[in-house]
């Protein structure tokens, strides 16, 4: 399966110093009053996707994420749970999966389809391949938007991913917009179904000249995590123009994601 | 095209036959449950499965499995390896819930354990178990969650990329939610009455509700649909129902399928405001008069991001059986000359339009043909 993308956004909280909703007040057209962080975060990545390639209103928009918005689902724990209170409107609004999609589908202008899905351990690589099925049938461009927003508490976080303690939980928004359409692109994505062995991946790093990077959770030198570094990595490899072979694995699984600059 | 080749359900009314059997009866699954207000817990009409579920993370598991397991029956184990399993829900992630308590309350401290979880660990959980082929979705987009998944999993058998899908609706009772739709006022204090003049609101509900679809032989195909995303709010479109009457033409035209030859429409019809009458007004720009529509939410409740595979499955059982069911609670409408079924009408075979609708703007629609037989 291949794909190509057209444009990109990048935000990370550990490569970047900013304050998002300040950002967002100056350049987002919707009202960002009684919204909160997971939502601006979309907003921001959406916003600097605009800047970068025009958006349809047919567009079909796949946001992914490693664990969803904690921060709000802590907030309204601490309501329901422990202080024995009600929920607030908007608190709830703001809790549901899919409040990101629409106010980012709002301020792309996007009509087209909206689905907000997890996948456990290869939600990229899965929401990818989703992708890729929809324009097949649809043939509509996609914007894919990856968002990760470390926990007010870093701790749940690295808890719910699983990873060691010692870790530095980092934000993530990766945005990119994808079709069939070679023309014009700025790179090509390769990926498949099969779900790899270890054996697998050493013959195959031997045999592809290409730079190797691997996910945070196998990358042991790597001391930053969130979920969807695939993502990153896409984005990161168009900015250097440069191929690579990401490789992210779980469970003694591995995926493979081709990415070639063009 | 994808075919439906199974389903099977737990709703308020039991399994698909003890539900199909209530229908028949005009039997509902309403029963009560406490739900955080403003003034405290209050006392309100719910549909509690049948066989009740602990409001925790494993408390879902054995109605999960049980499901599952009845959809992939026959299947064979080299099959099995093409089959991937996709859940629709807008539950709480409780595994999230369990780590903000582990690390935000030293009382509720739990050992930090090295395993990821999330909202899809149960499908996971549930592809390990019956050995399937890995490819897990969760996907959350409020009450169109079921029949999204439905819709990619058709896109994904479609594209011959996997050969069968499992999709499963699932919403249990969470006082989060619960306490958000009180808290919006759109709950009915006594019943759901659909495209009523004196509706008073919604009626939430719990079930899991399972699609197994394949190329296979069936006399249920699925013949398109559409999702989009349009709404003039984030919990709802207009009054009008523009929004909606773009989703059904662009429904039909996906499925190559005119107006005419639509046999009845399974409406969502909340008992809302809003929802019912933008959704009345679509449907009169669409359809004449004689367009025949139904709700089942009266019988089963509003089972949120599980009502698209549940009404699914059940307005399937219906026509298995050789009726369309009907409307309850409707006594006045809202838009004259549009007044859904009241009485049960043969039917054992059509095209069919099934219509969904969530916050977020999320709207989608299924049209679903069964061959005369």
């Amino acid at each position: 399966m291949r794909l190509y993308v057209h444009a990109i956004s990048s935000y990370r909280s550990d490569r970047e110093d900013l304050d998002i909703k300040k950002e967002l007040k100056q350049k987002c057209k919707i009202d960002l009053r009684r919204k909160e962080e997971f939502i601006y975060a979309g907003l921001l990545g959406a916003l600097r996707l605009q800047e970068n390639g025009d958006i349809k209103r047919e567009s079909e928009l796949y946001l992914t994420s490693g664990f969803g918005n904690i921060n709000i689902l802590a907030k309204m724990n601490e309501y329901i749970v422990e202080k024995k209170e009600h929920i607030k409107l908007f608190d709830f609004i703001n809790m549901l999966g899919n409040t990101t999609n629409f106010y980012v589908a709002s301020e792309l202008g996007i009509k087209g389809k909206s689905i907000f899905e997890i996948s456990d351990n290869f939600t990229y690589f899965h929401t990818l391949i989703s992708i890729y099925a929809s324009i097949l049938k649809n043939n509509n461009e996609v914007i894919i938007g990856a968002i990760d927003l470390a926990s007010h508490n870093p701790e749940v976080m690295k808890r719910v991913a699983g990873v060691e303690e010692s870790v530095n939980a980092v934000s993530s928004v990766m945005y990119q917009k994808v079709s069939l359409e070679s023309k014009n692109a700025l790179c090509a994505l390769e990926f498949d179904t099969k779900f790899y062995s270890k054996s697998e991946i050493e013959t195959l790093i031997e045999k592809e000249n290409r730079e190797v990077v691997f996910s945070m959770r196998c990358d042991t030198e790597n001391n930053n995590y969130f979920e969807t570094f695939a993502s990153c990595v896409v984005n990161d490899m168009i900015l250097k123009a440069q191929n690579c072979l990401y490789i992210e694995c779980y469970e003694e699984k591995y995926k493979i994601l081709k990415v070639t600059p063009l | 095209m994808a075919n439906i080749l199974k389903t099977s359900i737990l709703s308020s009314l039991g399994d698909l036959n003890s539900s199909l059997e209530a229908i028949k009866k005009s039997q509902t699954g309403i029963s009560t449950r406490a739900i955080r207000a403003i003034e405290g817990d209050v006392e309100m009409p719910y549909y509690t499965l049948a066989k009740s579920v602990e409001d925790t993370q494993e408390g879902i598991c054995p109605e999960l499995k049980k499901v599952v397991a009845e959809l992939l029956s026959g299947i064979s184990q080299e099959d099995k390896k093409q089959t991937i399993i996709i859940i629709g829900t807008s539950i709480i992630d409780w595994h999230v819930i369990d780590a903000i308590e582990s690390s935000n309350y030293e009382y509720k401290r739990k050992p930090y354990a090295s395993q990821k979880r999330s909202i899809d660990s149960y499908a996971k959980d549930l592809s390990d178990e019956f050995e399937l082929n890995g490819f897990t979705l969760t996907i959350n987009t409020a009450c169109t969650s079921s029949v999204n998944a439905i819709l990619e999993a058709s896109n994904l058998i479609d594209a011959g990329i996997y050969k069968y899908g499992v999709v499963v609706g699932l919403e249990i009772y969470s006082q989060m939610m619960s306490s958000g739709f009180y808290a919006m006022q759109l709950l009915s204090q006594s019943t759901i009455k659909p495209f009523d003049t004196q509706r008073g609101g919604t009626i939430l509900g719990e079930a899991v509700a399972g699609v197994l679809l394949g190329t296979d032989k069936s006399e249920w195909q699925i013949k398109g649909g559409f999702s989009n995303c349009n709404g003039v709010s984030i919990t709802a479109v207009s009054r009008d129902g523009d929004e909606f009457v773009e989703m059904m033409h662009n429904a039909l035209k996906t499925s190559q399928i005119s107006v005419e030859e639509i046999t009845a429409i399974k409406a969502h019809a909340t008992g809302t405001d809003s929802n019912d009458i933008s959704e009345i007004n679509a449907i009169s720009k669409v359809f004449n008069e004689s367009v025949i529509f139904t709700a089942l939410k009266p019988y089963v409740g509003h089972t949120v991001g599980a009502c698209g595979a549940l009404e699914i499955a059940l307005f399937m059982a219906c026509i298995d059986d050789g009726f369309l069911p009907k409307t309850l609670n409707h006594a006045d409408p809202i838009l004259e000359n549009y007044r859904p079924l009241l009485e049960q009408k043969e039917c054992s075979s059509g095209t069919f339009m099934l219509n969904f609708f969530g916050f977020g703007g999320n709207n989608t629609s299924l049209i679903l043909k069964k061959e005369f037989s």
